[in-house]
């Protein structure tokens, strides 16, 4: 995959030019580093031109979200494979993968992935809420 | 409990004043897992950061000291009212930032004296909130021990106080352990048992077994067997009430995700602006999350995604429960289901 990608990237950087962002993305790279107000997360260059295969970057998140939200998007019927990486144990970057079967664009299916996840991070909070109100455990033990 | 069967489903065995044990059944590894490593190291708490030493004639170095009373566990009941001193406006620190604990000890007696962490006194500014008292939970109320002093000695120090997490620091981490267990008769095989001559006979068995069906020697292995049931033993070190530590690990691993939805909402929203579509593939965002969906099938199990979402004017109901995502009274952060963030 990387291979490929990386020269489809080359490639639209040089055709897109009406994204500024893009055509100084190597002299913006050092600084980016320390700006406040970097993007939480951003779309990686070779994604598919219809959309419904897409690599992300998310900055500042680990296997806490990331394996939690591959295994959330996995569920979705649509999605023929969802995977994450965390490229390198120093840089605080999480990298998820997503391919559609093609009725839905990728970012359609992280953004479904999320809101699922959302609900189900409320529902186990609720839950746990439930249980400590029902009083139906034990409170000292021996 | 309740008897809907889609959904998690939790199960609180025992509470004690600093431990909980509680089953998570009904969701996937990789869920628990999460909430787990929430709860270990994304929970804030308040710990000493910064110590100024006026006086240590003490045997032991301002170092060493230092260290010592940045693990001692300090009240966090109301952390949240506290910011991050790295988001508060002042230079240094300041009482939105943190809390200032002082401790004077000097020994004018033959033998030898103990500091403890009873001794630190908090300063008043915070005295309605239950932030930043040192937690004093042995039997004699005098709490960990910081260091010891003989005649004419003296420990003099201003500690400084501030939230953090444990990802940064382990002194921030609201438990001491967090008991992690499933598939306790390892039917499953995902733990490959040491043995000399019987792994049946030299292995002890785990106290969860008694909850769950032994496994029939008869029966082929099931390769598509998934984890259910997820035993979690908390030991909290105190400075936040371990049911609480549970709801703020889960509630920190849906502001995560709260945040990612933000941003990936925004840039969605300025690709459409800038007539840039085609980098994440044909229509804006929003158009084709409109109505109804094609996951009103199967997969899902049963009732599924419920017709409408959030982006077609309905509340985002799930199966998981039907509660309108964003809308639940405990969540306190500031993502709103249709404008989203406040
Ligand atoms: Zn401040």
């Amino acid at each position: 995959m990387s291979a490929d990608n990386q020269e489809k990237s080359h490639e639209k950087m040089d055709i897109d030019s009406n994204n500024p962002a893009q055509d100084e993305e190597v002299a913006v790279e050092e600084e980016e580093e320390d700006d406040q107000d970097v993007e939480k997360i951003k779309i990686l260059p070779g994604a598919s031109e219809d959309g419904t295969a897409a690599s992300f970057q998310i900055i500042e998140e680990d296997h806490t979200l990331g394996n939690a939200l591959k295994s959330m998007i996995m569920k979705n019927p649509e999605v023929e494979f969802c995977g994450y990486s965390i490229p390198h144990p120093s840089e605080p970057k999480l990298h998820l993968r997503i391919q559609t079967y093609g009725n839905i664009t990728a970012v359609e299916a992280l953004h479904k992935g999320l809101d699922d996840l959302a609900s189900l991070c409320t529902v186990v909070e609720e839950k746990f809420s439930q249980s400590v109100a029902s009083n139906n455990y034990k409170t000292v033990i021996s | 409990m309740q008897s809907d069967n889609s959904g998690p489903i939790v199960k609180i065995r025992d509470v004690q004043p600093d431990c909980v044990n509680f089953v998570l059944s009904e969701c996937d590894l990789a869920l628990a897992n999460s909430v787990r490593r929430s709860i270990m190291a994304e929970v804030p708490t308040l710990a000493i950061d910064i110590v100024e030493i006026e006086e240590n004639s003490t045997v032991l170095a301002d170092e060493f000291i230092s260290h010592r009373l940045g693990l001692i566990p300090l009240q966090s009941d109301d952390v949240d009212s506290l910011l991050y001193n790295r988001d508060c406006s002042c230079g240094d620190y300041c009482e939105l930032c943190s809390v200032v604990l002082t401790l004077h000890a000097k020994c004018t007696s033959e033998g030898i004296q103990t500091v403890y962490a009873r001794d630190l006194l908090v300063e008043p500014n915070h005295s309605n909130l239950k932030i930043g008292q040192p937690i004093l939970n042995d039997d004699a109320n005098k709490g960990s021990v910081i260091c010891k002093i003989k005649k004419h000695q003296e420990l003099k120090v201003k500690c400084i106080a501030k939230k953090g997490i444990s990802k940064e620091h382990a002194k921030w981490s609201p438990v001491a352990a967090v008991g992690f267990e499933y598939d306790p008769w390892n039917k499953l095989k995902h733990t490959d048992y040491w043995y000399e001559e019987d792994a049946d006979k030299e292995w002890p068995k785990s106290d969860y077994c008694a909850y769950e069906e032994p496994p029939n020697p008869d029966e082929k292995f099931d390769y598509t067997a998934k984890p259910n049931n997820f035993y979690f033993d908390v030991e909290t070190v105190g400075t936040i009430n371990p049911n609480e530590v549970i709801l703020r690990g889960i509630r920190e691993l849906r502001n995560k995700v709260a945040g990612v939805i933000y941003s990936l909402d925004e840039i969605v929203a300025r690709n459409a602006n800038e007539g840039n579509a085609e980098n994440i593939g044909g229509a804006g965002f929003g158009t084709v999350y409109g109505g109804a969906t094609q996951y009103g099938g199967t997969a899902y199990g049963g009732t599924a995604y419920g017709g409408g979402t959030q982006y077609g004017g309905t509340a985002y109901g799930t199966q998981y429960g039907g509660t309108a995502y964003g809308n639940n009274s405990a969540g306190n952060d500031d993502y709103n289901p249709t404008t989203g963030w406040d």
